[in-house]
């Protein structure tokens, strides 16, 4: 028996870069975190109101984009290796990438850090939503274009090492793991050229002096073209580990691999033509435009329900085999000592609570008065923040003794760390969803205005401050115990079986799904087609309105978007 | 050196599968297999209908904390 890491070695020692890449990241961006929680409660304020913008910028920028986005590298890298069953076809290529994004990410890191240093005359306080009218230091811009390349050059690497696996197995369906990582990368390629176009085109000529002004509400829309795509780039890997990682740790398999595959080509199809609605507030779009995004968003309900039935059912599975009986008395037969097993169904549980705020959010009336509250923070530190983090914090359990052939220092450490960010999060996203019913306002170090206070009519705010405090304390002592653990584990002695590692297969394979899902050309060419039909029109209206550069404008603007285009085609 | 003692959950009968406790090594104790045709997940159907009345019902409370109040509570 050997594990990832005697049969892949080269491959392993990039994964592993990649997620010391990933967890430093997360290690400065809780420590960001934790000063955050802390200022905004007013508990211990060891910052000026002025630096917690770019504290906010790092908190952002290094978990929701460095963090999330390494692990996803290396995650991806070790998914396309063990189901396709061969290396990456050119190990050079794959260090090249590791290296173009890791730079581009330290190089963004610099820009944002800087502005704790004022003699350092840098700052990139642009907050995680870095559109107009906000300016970085040019560093920041190019180091997000470099590391957006990076993950560009990475999802070639894995469609060569499809292609020749394809060569070799020319009737064969795409191995799951590789099929996930692939409509994934389909989606991320698709819209990453909204940001690339931002930043490229707009931001990084800006930030240099090159051009005076840019036309902000282009750049929002462009960012949230990509904005909300980015979320399900951050999902899918916890979703590639729920499908396939969680039944096995259940102790039972996967329930449906043709349900799977529905899943990822209804994320590659819907997730982008639905950034639109972040924007339900921004005047210039019409509110024809905003009412489509939301038809899209409600479709996206579907694959999450799909998931949550598939999964479930993969743990029911699991828990059955294992002796479970009854409607709900199975769930005690689950491995709940197991930190990788517990870590990833409490996400699951808190994904499930993230779906309903989510779709407050996704409502355009309600929306209006949760927008700019705390509550969105709320909503997506359960989405981001917990179904994402935690999973790839309780899957490290599982397969950082794969890629370094050494067993977990503490099982024990890691099932309280697991359970501490469960309980973290339940007391600071409370707080978060109800002081943002109250209407207190999000992004900001002061959120207090003269003459006013904020009244709950359950609770006080005093008590949901203190359980943001509370909370955020807890998160930052749960990741200083995942790094500490991982740490201690990564310098254990070398046994021959760290880890059980092997993945049974679905109940339902593949054979019996129509052979269509595994057309990635048809599925991007409808992508494509979606995006265009959703994205066409509002961009013309705001460019005609606003100008490339910023030319000032009326509103509303639909009427002139039309006339832009007949001038256009006539 | 790791703080974990040797435990029961991987026993040594099987000699392909790791000594000692390891994460993910919850199909040992398998009771019984449950092929495609034998499983009848009743449970995830329980759970989700769950998880559908408990939206149904926060739905239901934001309509009338929101709308029916008479006026918009979230501004306070």
């Amino acid at each position: 028996m050997s594990t990832f890491v005697d049969r892949y070695p080269d491959e392993a020692r990039v994964v592993r870069a990649t997620l010391v890449v990933s967890f430093a990241a997360l290690g400065i961006g809780a420590f960001f975190g934790l000063i955050q929680a802390l200022h905004r409660t007013g508990y211990l304020r060891i910052i000026d109101s002025t630096d917690y913008y770019t504290v906010l910028t790092g908190h952002g920028v290094l978990l929701a984009l460095v963090f999330t986005i390494f692990f996803l590298l290396g995650l991806f890298t070790w998914a396309v290796t063990r189901s396709l069953e061969r290396p990456m076809p050119n190990i050079r290529l794959t260090w090249a990438w590791f290296g173009l994004s890791t730079t581009g990410a330290v190089f963004a890191a610099v820009a944002i850090v800087a502005g704790l240093f004022p003699s350092l005359d840098m700052s990139a306080d642009v907050l995680y939503t870095f559109y107009a009218p906000l300016q970085a230091h040019p560093l920041f811009y190019i180091g997000l274009a470099m590391f957006i390349v990076g993950t560009w050059i990475a999802g070639a690497d894995w469609f060569l090492a499809y292609r020749s696996w394809r060569s070799d197995n020319p009737d064969e369906r795409i191995p799951l793991q590789t099929f996930m990582v692939l409509t994934t990368m389909l989606m991320w390629y698709l819209s990453t050229i909204g940001v690339a176009v931002s930043v490229v085109v707009f931001l990084i000529p800006w930030s240099f002096g090159l051009i005076e002004t840019v036309n902000p509400l282009l750049t929002r829309t462009l960012f949230w073209y990509f904005g909300h795509p980015v979320v399900y780039f951050w999902l899918m890997p916890a979703y590639l580990m729920w499908y396939t990682i969680l039944p096995k740790l259940a102790g039972g398999r996967l329930f449906s691999d043709p349900l799977a595959r529905v899943v990822f080509v209804l994320f590659l199809l819907l997730s982008t033509p639905v950034g639109i609605h972040h924007q339900y507030l921004d005047p210039g779009i019409a509110e024809g435009f905003k009412f489509i995004a939301m038809t899209n968003t409600m479709f996206l309900l579907l694959p999450s329900l799909l998931t949550a039935f598939t999964v479930v059912a993969s743990m029911e599975h699991g828990a059955r085999q294992r002796g479970g009986e009854g409607y709900l008395s199975w769930l005690g037969s689950l491995p709940w000592r197991d930190p990788a097993f517990t870590g990833m169904a409490l996400a699951g549980l808190m994904f499930a609570a993230g779906g309903f705020s989510g779709m407050i959010n996704a409502g355009m009336n309600i929306n209006y008065l949760v927008h700019n509250t705390l509550w969105v923070p709320g909503h997506f530190h359960l989405t981001v923040g917990t179904a994402v983090a935690l999973t790839m914090m309780a899957g490290s359990y599982w397969l950082v003794p794969q890629l370094t052939g050494r067993r977990l220092y503490s099982r024990p450490i890691a099932l309280f760390q697991v359970v501490l960010w469960f309980i973290g999060m339940v007391f600071m996203s409370n707080g978060m969803h109800r002081a943002g019913l109250l209407g207190i306002p999000r992004r900001t170090a002061e959120p207090q205005y003269q003459s006013f206070d904020f009244s709950a009519t359950i609770g006080s705010v005093t008590e949901l401050r203190i359980q943001m405090a509370i909370g955020g304390t807890l998160l930052f002592v749960s990741v200083v115990l995942f790094l500490f653990n991982v740490l201690l584990s990564a310098i254990e002695d070398p046994i021959e079986m760290p880890v059980d590692d092997s993945l049974p297969a679905p109940l339902s394979g593949a054979d019996g799904s129509p052979v269509v899902l595994d057309n990635l050309r048809l599925w991007t060419a409808i992508a494509i087609v979606l995006v265009i039909l959703a994205y066409s029109l509002p961009l013309a209206s705001i460019v005609s309105d606003g100008g490339l550069f910023g030319e000032s404008g009326t509103f509303p603007v639909f009427i002139e978007a039309v006339y832009w285009i007949v001038g256009v085609v006539v | 050196m790791s703080i974990e003692t040797e435990t029961d959950s991987a026993t040594g009968d099987d000699p392909e599968r790791p000594r000692g406790y390891v994460v993910g090594s919850a199909p040992s104790d398998v009771e019984r297999e449950l092929s495609h045709d034998e499983f009848d997940p009743v449970g995830t159907l329980s759970i989700i209908l769950v998880y559908f009345l408990i939206l149904v019902g926060m739905w239901v409370f934001m309509y009338f904390v929101e709308f029916l109040g008479g006026e918009l509570t979230v501004v306070g």
